[in-house]
């Protein structure tokens, strides 16, 4: 039963019907206690009235009259014990050797007696205590019963109450159900109740982060899009030279163009989706430790046969142990993007040195270059999606960078652009959180 | 007929160039906007093929302050910018026409013909002078409807005259129309050609202004 209606109904009515339950047993306690004293006077004054001379002709119709409400039974022996009076001989109850009250259990149930000694004869009064009981539970059941009446009553107030009080809880729903998936502004805070306007606030701050989310996805597709076309209209075109193509030699020269032109969209494509998987926010999905000496050794191995068809002296100079959590696969394609920029962008002669290095147990690696370095200016805007520095012979997709700051942000890591001094050349140290 | 391509993509810049080349237009090439003007003050262009998002200027930008200059060259916007809103905002800065990649080359020299046409105020697609008709589309010339075999250099010199009848181009501009940058130009091909034209359609199809440069004349 999961409804707050339900429970707050099912609650507030049973701590009404203890209340109710509770004064009942207090009243009845306190009515029983107040009619013992009441009737016990009673009995002891029905004693002392009773006449004193000689059991003659006593009218017991009389007596009788006097007690059958009270359910009073009265019983005289003389001192040798012999009866002389039984108001009810079928209620007989045994002679008490003590005077003064007493309260016997019987067969018909507990019975309160009061036994005097009046001249010669032994009066004994006798009376059920049922009848005490019977008046003290009346009374009860009589102050309660407004109470009871007023329970259904309450219950229906209470279901109204708390139905209108969770009603904004309903417009919200309604409100936000029949939204589209691309509505994402805030949701209305006027006259919300205080306990619900958390609940709104929370989802409101949700609805801003999906919403910017969602405009980089978008804004990132457009951009795709867009930069799709420049490599697929050099397709085009490369196609068209090569059907127009007269001689052998202009056709096979034709094809090589196509060829580079279609591994460039593909490897467009390539880093595309790597950016795509490695969209901040995301938590990297693997925690492992990862060993950074064994990832740099690798990456300068997988781009030696790179640096050496471009005459660049590729080479990893310092390494120790050191091991982060994180995704080996992503921290390889981060590294190698960095050490294939350097590469591209170093002219043949030049060398690219790669070192690993702990300080004050944070692990650093730092890709070194000798090509022309970044302008400070454009320092800040090379991570951008797509952003090309200046026309170079490299055509690039312009997505290395982004991808890297992705995947070091998913990794606390910091990367860090310097030009070298003296230069010149590019230095790019990736930080990692201490351990 | 001589353009500058302005586009930073290399591979893009390359292949349209191996194309209109082929397609015998003299073409010089770029890569970011400050080059561009650079090119423009200093040479005599029919068209201008620019991209818009170009490093150190943007195309826009070229082509606003082009404008501003009072430089009525043609202009052809290659972009991958495809929205309406792109597309209204290059032709109102001053753009000719608009072409969004990718884009197919025949279309492209079929819009540089068009435009070049325009440019000196024809309609007809086939340039008639006398009994000379010329086809910058088929590059076919012929001589009272007998069609006429010419080179590739031939026909761009012929076009380049017969483009503005009456108008007297000097040797100089008449080799800029002929050949782009990185071409080695001999001394005296211009004469050569000529020489040649006058052999195939007629001494007086093309006449010398002597000092000025060559002029193909009105048909009165």
């Amino acid at each position: 039963m999961n409804s707050i209606r339900r429970r707050l109904l099912l609650w507030l009515l049973s701590g009404l019907a203890l209340a109710v339950v509770a004064a009942g047993a207090r009243i009845y306690t306190q009515t029983l206690a107040e009619a013992n004293e009441l009737f016990d006077y009673h009995l002891q004054q029905m004693a002392a009235s009773l006449p004193s001379d000689s059991f003659g002709p006593l009218p017991p119709s009389n007596l009788n009259e006097l007690a059958a409400e009270d359910g009073l039974v009265v019983q005289i022996w003389n001192r040798n014990g012999l009866e002389l009076y039984f108001s009810r001989p079928a209620s007989k109850l045994p002679q008490r050797a003590e005077l003064g009250f007493s309260t016997v259990d019987t067969s018909r149930g507990a019975w309160r007696v009061y036994s005097a000694l009046e001249q010669n004869n032994v009066v004994q009064v006798a009376q059920p205590m049922s009848v005490r009981q019977n008046l003290a539970a009346g009374m009860a059941l009589r102050a309660l019963f407004p109470l009871l009446a007023l329970l259904p009553v309450l219950g229906i107030l209470i279901w109204i109450t708390v139905g209108r009080g969770l009603r904004p809880l309903d417009r919200m729903a309604d409100a936000l159900g029949q939204r589209t998936p691309d509505a994402l502004d805030a949701l209305p805070q006027e006259g919300l109740p205080r306990e619900i306007r958390p609940l709104v606030q929370a989802l409101n701050e949700l609805l801003g982060r999906l919403s910017r989310a969602l405009e980089s996805q978008k804004a990132f597709v457009a951009d795709a899009a867009h930069e799709l076309r420049t490599p697929l209209t050099a397709v085009q075109l490369q196609i068209q030279l090569a059907e127009r193509a007269n001689t052998a030699e202009e056709r096979e020269a034709a094809f090589a163009q196509l060829k580079r032109g279609q591994a460039r969209a593909a490897h467009l494509v390539q880093q595309l989706l790597t950016l795509a998987r490695q969209e901040p926010g995301l938590a990297p999905r693997s925690q492992a430790p990862v060993d950074l000496a064994a990832l740099a050794r690798l990456v300068v191995s997988e781009y030696a046969p790179l640096a050496a068809e471009r005459q660049v002296d590729l080479g990893l100079t310092h390494e120790e142990p050191a091991s982060v959590p994180g995704d080996f696969e992503a921290l390889r394609v981060m590294l190698g993007n960095l050490v294939d920029n350097a590469i591209r962008y170093t002219p043949a002669g030049g060398t690219v040195d790669v070192a690993l290095r702990m300080n004050e147990g944070k692990a650093a690696i730092e890709i070194a270059d000798t090509g022309p370095g970044i302008p400070q200016e454009d320092c800040a805007r090379v991570f951008d999606r797509f952003y090309r520095r200046e026309a170079t012979k490299e055509s690039g997709s312009g997505l290395g960078l982004a991808i890297v700051k992705n995947i070091a942000d998913r990794h606390r890591a910091t990367v860090l652009l310097e030009n070298r001094v003296p230069g010149p050349g590019l230095r790019v140290s990736i930080g990692f959180a201490p351990v | 007929m001589r353009l500058l391509l302005v586009e930073d993509d290399p591979m893009i810049g390359e292949s349209v160039r191996a194309g209109l080349q082929q397609d015998g237009f003299a073409l010089d090439w770029v890569q970011d906007g400050r080059a561009a003007e650079l090119a423009l003050q200093t040479n005599q262009y029919d068209l201008l093929l620019l991209d818009l998002g170009l490093p150190r200027k943007g195309g826009l930008d070229v082509l606003a302050a082009l404008r501003r200059r009072g430089d009525a060259i043609a202009v052809l916007i290659l972009t991958a910018r495809d929205a309406v809103t792109d597309r209204v905002k290059g032709l109102d800065t001053g753009a000719d026409d608009y072409l969004v990649k990718p884009f197919d080359l025949e279309e492209l020299a079929a819009r540089i013909r068009a435009l070049l046409r325009r440019q000196s105020g024809r309609a007809d697609p086939v340039i008639k002078i006398g009994n000379l008709s010329i086809n910058p589309a088929t590059h076919e010339v012929s001589l009272d409807a007998e069609p006429v075999a010419l080179s590739a250099r031939e026909f761009a010199l012929i076009h380049a005259l017969a483009a503005r009848p009456g108008v007297v181009l000097s040797r100089a501009q008449l080799e800029e129309k002929l050949y782009g940058w990185g071409h080695e130009v001999e001394s005296n091909t211009v004469e050569v050609y000529i020489h040649s034209l006058r052999r195939k359609l007629g001494a007086d199809a093309i006449q010398n202004v002597r000092g000025v440069g060559y002029v193909m004349p009105k048909p009165s």
